[in-house]
């Protein structure tokens, strides 16, 4: 009984954790679901966008911050500085997958698997050219500048530090920001009509390739960014993008795969399911992982397009 | 074959009163309709009038809200509900059918094709298959000589082994029949055979179509856009508009009908009834080719 | 002309960066915790940069003046010369030639000999030279020569080609002997053949280029021509050469520093009391065996006489026996004489093994005269009876014949069975641990992913449900079966490929209504579940982390004795057995009305449905087939290995079975095989080439650029194959439009 009371007391925390921790998925997951939505594919490969977005943020906060301690203004302005190198690289990255692994085989019209495979392969490239690059170590702390588990407020009893602020308050700018552009201007017209029907959207007069190539920026830029974000909380390492990039697949399927909204919902779905379920008394967290995937497959039974159905073109 | 000689007959496909919605849209709408043994049935209206609607009713694919729909695929059949049940099921009640846009296995050669449907009706498992049990043996080839036959029939004597991809259009059309005809059906239903092939293959798929009928024995539900297809072989026309069945009859009986010259040119019936006296055989092959247009522009 | 020039100025930026990237690649730095970015620094900084930077222009002027190079490129002996060159870059750079080298200096590659001829005195001129500069310079003046013999077809240079061809593969031959000849350690090194077939080769391309009649190479046309010539020859003539090895120079045993040929064999055995056949096989029968079955098969493929074949076929046979006896018996001898050294089928060398090769190609080769000759017969017949008769049932038999494959199926059994006991400890090892298992799993899962296309991201876990099983019933789990459950590892596979039958049908069954990357993704939470329920060990049931001590397996049967132990060899026979059995059944099964049922919802599920294929059933089956293979996989490698812990089950490798199937050719079952086998080889070959932890960053490149050059992969399977084709041409006559319209 008392291990119960005890999870409903650290309800508001973990309610916390987990915002944090679905916030970074979700904006994983609108790489995958973007890139589903104007293609059908799963990029495999944007795990390692997302492990780019850690350390090319990480040389760049590093090189502006060093072993000072920054304080006043100039802590926001590294963070900026942080969300948009990490965001800039990533979106480069990306950029650069899908010419190389993508856009050659969609011209020889190969079979879905060889998309797959060939991503596949940019993964392992990229990992291990980043171990290769930097180094192979399990974490790279970053510089701390700041004291990411500074106590900003408290919300009954639950504590809220300035990362966990960060984090969730800059995935929600960024979703929204995403949210505007899909649906509000020409480029997201041009996604969603390319994600709807690509020949008719092409009659139409957009230009498919250039469309696709700005869809794996957009999704590379969020990863990206959220790879600072999750680098500042927990470190970078060349195989950071593996088990979050699993989970952020799953969470958009979980959402709907195809499905911008879908996918925000189903990190922060994950996220808390992850972090709740683990803490009660008869789990452990070290069935994290196992909890993700029985949800997922549960959610898959009863609704088999994922909660908010798949159609990147409907999601507006 | 008269009206008289078919109430006696069994029948194939029995439709009744049939409304089919999808959310607010009204795709059919109380149809009552029979398909009899042994007839080449077709089954014409504008674009949107309802016939694939129809056609996935009778296959089972879509679940109409209001009314049965049920079929005796092969002579002596008891009559059984399609709806609900799997595609392969009904079937396996001896009805197939092909596919507006053609729906062949492209990596698969031509035999293959065929050999998938006729399969689908044999016993043998993946052990007796592995193991190359005699009987299994025996099962194929059976398949691959009644595939063969098959082709033969359908007029791609020599092309088994071409990939069913690197056939030409109307060819692929005959295989899909042949494909068709492969499991052993009682009711052969041809959503648009001719859509896309050239006067000289529509006069040979008519033929083919016809020669289907009266020498295997298989009723044939056609959908068809082309009215001179539909009238040189049809036994019966029904007639369907905005889901709903507005005529049935003979092909003589249809050309005539006011009603259905109106659906077609859009006008009123009274309108058309002059157009239709002024000029009877004109009325529909003018709408033939305008149809033929639109479809160009799909 | 604006567009035509930005994409020329697009394409040298791309070559540009790939040469970076590659300058990235390349090199042993390594960054560290200290100094982030200084293997960045160190490979983008200084004058190597600009090596790179040149591979890129060199690749960027290529690529621009291709149509130009082209006409060029379709020219007789093209083909030969770029095959050669490829060999002797191969073997001149990254194969081994001389084994001892790698235990001593770590090194035994073309430049580590290289080294060591430079430090020994008593070594030949010729030899150092050769390994010095004189190969090099060989190879270049070939090249040279034979470019120019391609383009002007004048035949002093093809005969200057074939020369330095002929030359350079003598001098390798001579070089590489008096290095062994020096040092007499055991060698199974490969680099020499390479090199003498590299050179051979470009002696040919030499001479076609000058020699042939047809303006456009037809090399097709020309392989198909040898090999249709008269069945059986080629490999029959491969016979002769390699047996002429086997007998002359190839090391029969090798024990106590000694490295024994026949002949030497000969002498050391004599007196020792070694059975008298062996004496007589190493003293004259070997040869006489050898040179009886090499004529006999040589005019019995050549006069296609069935007599003779016969007479070849079971002299071969015997030829195999007999080297089998004597190679045990030399065991024995040699056994007794150095106990702690010694035992019964340790310390041979390849002699003995090339030779039981050489006898089953000439079996081989007579085989195809047999079964040719009375096809041949049968053909006649039909061919007399009226062909509008029976149209149907000529067409039935027509469909079967594919003969293509049968010689590249025999040798490939004979290098199954005779090859691997000439290779050293870590390479068995790697063949049955590494080679051997993921082929199997690979061929299960290509039932699932080639054949039926249904996308399986979890297929390990039924690799670790059949490893479990076998722990369990062998009693090696925490949690024990019960007594009268317990048995011996090899009667548990029955049990463990029905557990994943059942876990195959339990996530099939509610899963498989959902369409493709759904269904990736459920069976990859399928995968991570199972593997965390053996780290996390619920209930005790499998020790966690780490893992189950499986006994080795052994079979009494009656009076049949079998023990496995230690010893990796015998694991390879068995599990070539039960690669060979799975293979057989599943070629069986994509030919039944099962395999096309696959291919059909593979293709297209709706259009399945509506033939009437209960899509449900068939894919199930797919899974089912798939699980029980990877059982066995799993069975086979819990018995062997010994000891295994649940974090060799990761996401990871299924994802790289994945790869492997894809990579070889999807939905073909050679091509599974092909890709397991490269890609699991492949890592244990770069261990030599390039920094070990680099290994996965160049497998990574090798399938990223392997999908992009060739997405339907290695080996692809046939009607996909045709399938592709018809898009590549078509994808290719417009890429081909883009010169043409920059060109003016």
């Amino acid at each position: 009984m008392s291990q119960s009371e005890n999870w409903v007391q650290q309800l508001p925390q973990n309610i916390i954790i987990g915002l944090e921790q679905g916030s970074v998925y979700s904006l994983i997951a609108l790489g995958y679901t973007l890139v589903y939505g104007v293609l059908q594919l799963i990029n495999f490969a944007h795990s390692e966008v997302f492990m780019a977005g850690g350390f090319g943020s990480y040389l760049v906060v590093n090189g502006i911050v060093g072993h000072r301690h920054m304080t006043g203004v100039m802590v926001p302005l590294t963070v900026l500085c942080g969300v948009l190198s990490g965001a800039l690289t990533g979106a480069a990255i990306a950029w650069l997958l899908e010419k190389v692994a993508y856009k050659t085989l969609r011209r020889s019209g190969a079979p879905k698997l060889a998309f797959l495979i060939s991503a596949i392969g940019a993964s392992l490239f990229l990992s291990n050219l980043a171990g290769k690059l930097f180094n192979r170590l399990p974490n790279n702390a970053f510089p701390t500048y700041f004291d990411i588990n500074h106590q900003l407020f408290k919300i009954g009893n639950a504590k809220v530090t300035l990362i966990e602020v960060i984090i969730v308050g800059s995935a929600v700018v960024m979703m929204i920001f995403l949210d505007r552009l899909v649906n509000r201007t020409k480029l997201g017209r041009g996604i969603r009509a390319v994600a709807e029907d690509a020949p008719t959207a092409a009659l139409m007069g957009i230009d498919i390739d250039k469309t696709i190539s700005r869809t794996f920026v957009i999704g590379g830029a969020l990863a990206g960014a959220a790879g600072f974000m999750f680098g500042t909380a927990f470190g970078v390492s060349n195989l950071m993008g593996f088990t979050p990039g699993v989970k952020a697949f799953a969470a958009a399927v979980l959402g709907g795969i195809g499905n911008i909204r879908g996918a925000m919902i189903g990190g922060l779905i994950l996220g808390q399911a992850e972090v709740l379920i683990a803490a009660l008394p008869f789990v452990g967290a070290q069935w994290n992982d196992v909890i993700s995937f029985v949800v997922l497959v549960l959610i898959l039974l009863v609704r088999p397009t994922g909660i908010l159905g798949e159609r990147l073109g409907r999601a507006a | 074959m008269t009206a008289t000689s078919q109430a006696t007959q069994d029948v194939v496909f029995d439709v009744d009163h049939v409304t089919l919605r999808f959310g607010g849209v009204v795709s059919l709408n109380d149809v009552t309709l029979q398909m009899y043994r042994g007839e080449i049935l077709a089954v014409i209206g504008p674009n949107g009038a309802g016939k694939t609607s129809l056609f996935n009713s009778l296959t089972g694919v879509y679940t109409p809200q209001e009314g049965t729909v049920t079929v005796a695929g092969r002579a002596g059949d008891a009559p059984v509900s399609v709806i609900g049940k799997k595609t392969h099921v009904v079937n396996h009640l001896g009805v197939a059918r092909t596919f507006q846009n053609i729906r062949l296995f492209p990596a698969l050669t031509a035999l293959e094709n065929v050999k998938v449907g006729i399969e689908t009706r044999q016993k043998s498992g993946p052990i007796a298959a592995m193991l190359g049990m005699p009987w299994q043996r025996r099962e194929e080839k059976e398949s691959t000589a009644t595939a063969l036959a098959l082709l033969n029939d359908v007029g791609l004597p020599g092309r088994g082994n071409e990939l069913a991809g690197a056939l030409a259009y109307g060819e692929q059309r005959r295989l899909e029949i042949a494909r068709a005809l492969g499991t052993n059906p009682g009711v052969l239903l041809l959503d648009e055979p001719a859509a896309g092939t050239n006067p000289v293959e529509k006069r040979d798929l008519a033929e083919l179509i016809s020669r289907i009928n009266r020498e295997r024995g298989v009723s044939i539900l056609l959908i068809e856009h082309d009215m001179k297809l539909v009238m040189s072989i049809a036994h019966r026309i029904i007639v369907l508009n905005f889901g709903e069945k507005i005529a049935e009859g003979t092909p003589q009986e249809i050309q005539r009908d006011p009603v259905v010259v109106a659906a077609y040119l859009g006008t009123s019936a009274e309108d058309a009834q002059q157009q239709a006296e002024q000029a009877p055989e004109l009325t529909l092959i003018d709408t033939d080719t305008v149809q033929d247009e639109e479809q160009a522009d799909d | 002309m604006n567009t035509a020039t930005r994409a020329t100025l697009r394409r040298l930026a791309a070559c540009l960066l790939g040469g970076f990237v590659l300058a990235l690649m390349v090199g042993r730095q390594e960054g560290s915790l200290n100094d982030f970015g200084i293997s960045f620094h160190q490979a983008v900084v200084g004058p190597r940069i600009f090596v790179f930077l040149l591979i890129g222009l060199v690749i960027f002027v290529m690529v621009t003046f291709w149509p130009r190079v082209v006409p060029y490129l379709t020219r007789p002996g093209v083909a030969p010369l770029g095959a050669g060159l490829l060999a002797v870059l191969a073997a001149q750079t990254v194969m081994n030639w001389y084994d001892p080298l790698v235990s001593s200096t770590g090194n035994g590659k073309f430049s580590g000999v290289r080294t060591a001829a430079n430090a020994s005195p008593n070594l030949s001129s010729v030899s150092v030279a050769f390994f010095g500069w004189l190969a090099w310079t060989l190879v270049i003046a070939a090249l040279v020569a034979c470019a120019a013999a391609i383009v002007t077809r004048v035949r002093v240079f093809g005969y200057v080609t074939a020369a330095i061809g002929i030359v350079g593969a003598v001098l390798a031959y001579v070089a590489h002997s008096a290095v062994v000849d020096l040092d007499g350690g055991i060698d199974h090194s490969l680099g020499v053949y390479a090199d003498i077939v590299g050179f051979l080769l470009l002696a040919c391309a030499g001479i076609t280029a000058v020699h042939a009649r047809a303006e456009v190479a037809d090399t097709r046309g020309f392989l198909r021509k040898v090999m249709g010539y008269r069945p059986g020859l080629p490999i029959a003539a491969l016979g002769v050469i390699l047996g002429l090895l086997a007998f002359s120079t190839a090391g029969w045993f090798g024990a106590l520093q000694i490295n024994d040929t026949l002949a030497q064999a000969h002498s050391d055995f004599d007196g020792t009391g070694i059975s008298s056949l062996a004496l007589n096989y190493l003293g004259w029968l070997g040869w006489t065996l050898f040179g009886a079955a090499a004529v006999l098969s040589l005019a019995a493929t050549y006069l296609r006489n069935r007599m003779l074949a016969w007479v070849s076929l079971i002299l071969s046979v015997v030829g195999v026996v007999l080297t089998f006896l004597t190679l045990r018996s030399m065991t024995d001898i040699g056994a007794q004489v150095a106990p702690q050294f010694g035992g019964t089928w340790k310390n041979l060398g390849a002699g003995g093994f090339l030779a039981c090769i050489v006898f089953s190609l000439f079996a081989a080769a007579t085989a195809m005269v047999i079964s040719s000759t009375s096809a041949g017969v049968r053909r006649n017949v039909r061919a007399k009876a009226p062909t509008d008769e029976l149209p149907v049932t000529s067409m039935v038999k027509g469909f079967r014949r594919s003969s293509n494959a049968m010689p590249l199926l025999i040798i490939g059994g004979a290098l199954a069975l005779f090859y691997p006991p000439t290779l050293t400890l870590t390479w068995q090892n790697v063949l049955v641990g590494q080679i051997g298992v993921f082929v199997l799993l690979a061929v299960g899962l290509n039932v699932v992913v080639g054949w039926a296309g249904l996308l399986d991201l979890g297929y390990i876990a039924f690799y670790e449900i059949g490893s479990y099983t076998t722990a369990y019933l062998v009693g090696a789990l925490p949690v024990k079966p019960p007594s009268w459950l317990q048995m011996s590892p090899l009667v548990s596979i029955p049990f463990a490929i029905l557990a994943c039958l059942i876990a195959g049908v339990l996530l099939g069954a509610p899963t498989l209504r959902l369409r493709g990357d759904y269904l990736a993704i459920v069976t990859l939470g399928f995968g991570e579940i199972i593997q965390i329920l053996a780290v996390n060990n619920p209930g005790g049931f499998t020790g966690g982390p780490q893992g189950p001590t499986v006994p080795h397996p052994r079979i009494h049967l009656g009076g049949i004795n079998i023990t496995w132990g230690q010893d990796n060899l015998p694991y390879w026979y068995l599990l070539l057995i039960m690669l060979i059995v799975v293979i057989v059944l599943f070629y069986r099964l994509e030919g039944s009305r099962l395999g096309r049922a696959w291919a059909a919802i593979r293709e297209d599920e709706v259009a399945a449905q509506a033939s009437g294929v209960n899509t449900t059933r068939v894919k199930l089956l797919a899974f089912a087939i798939g699980a029980s293979t990877s059982a066995l996989a799993g069975s086979f490698f819990a018995t062997q290995v010994g000891y295994f812990d649940p974090s060799l089950f990761t996401l990871q490798a299924s994802i790289l079975i994945v790869a492997y199937v894809v990579f070889g050719g999807m939905g073909s079952l050679q091509g599974a095989i092909a890709g397991a086998a490269v890609l699991t080889w492949l890592p244990q070959f770069l261990k030599a080439q390039v920094p070990q932890d680099d290994r996965q960053m160049w497998i990574g490149a090798l399938v990223l650029a392997m999908m992009i050059f060739r997405p339907a992969g290695l080996l692809p399977a046939k009607r996909r194959k045709a399938e592709l084709e018809g898009l590549d041409a078509a994808a290719s006559s417009e890429t081909a439009a883009v010169p043409r319209a920059g060109a003016m």
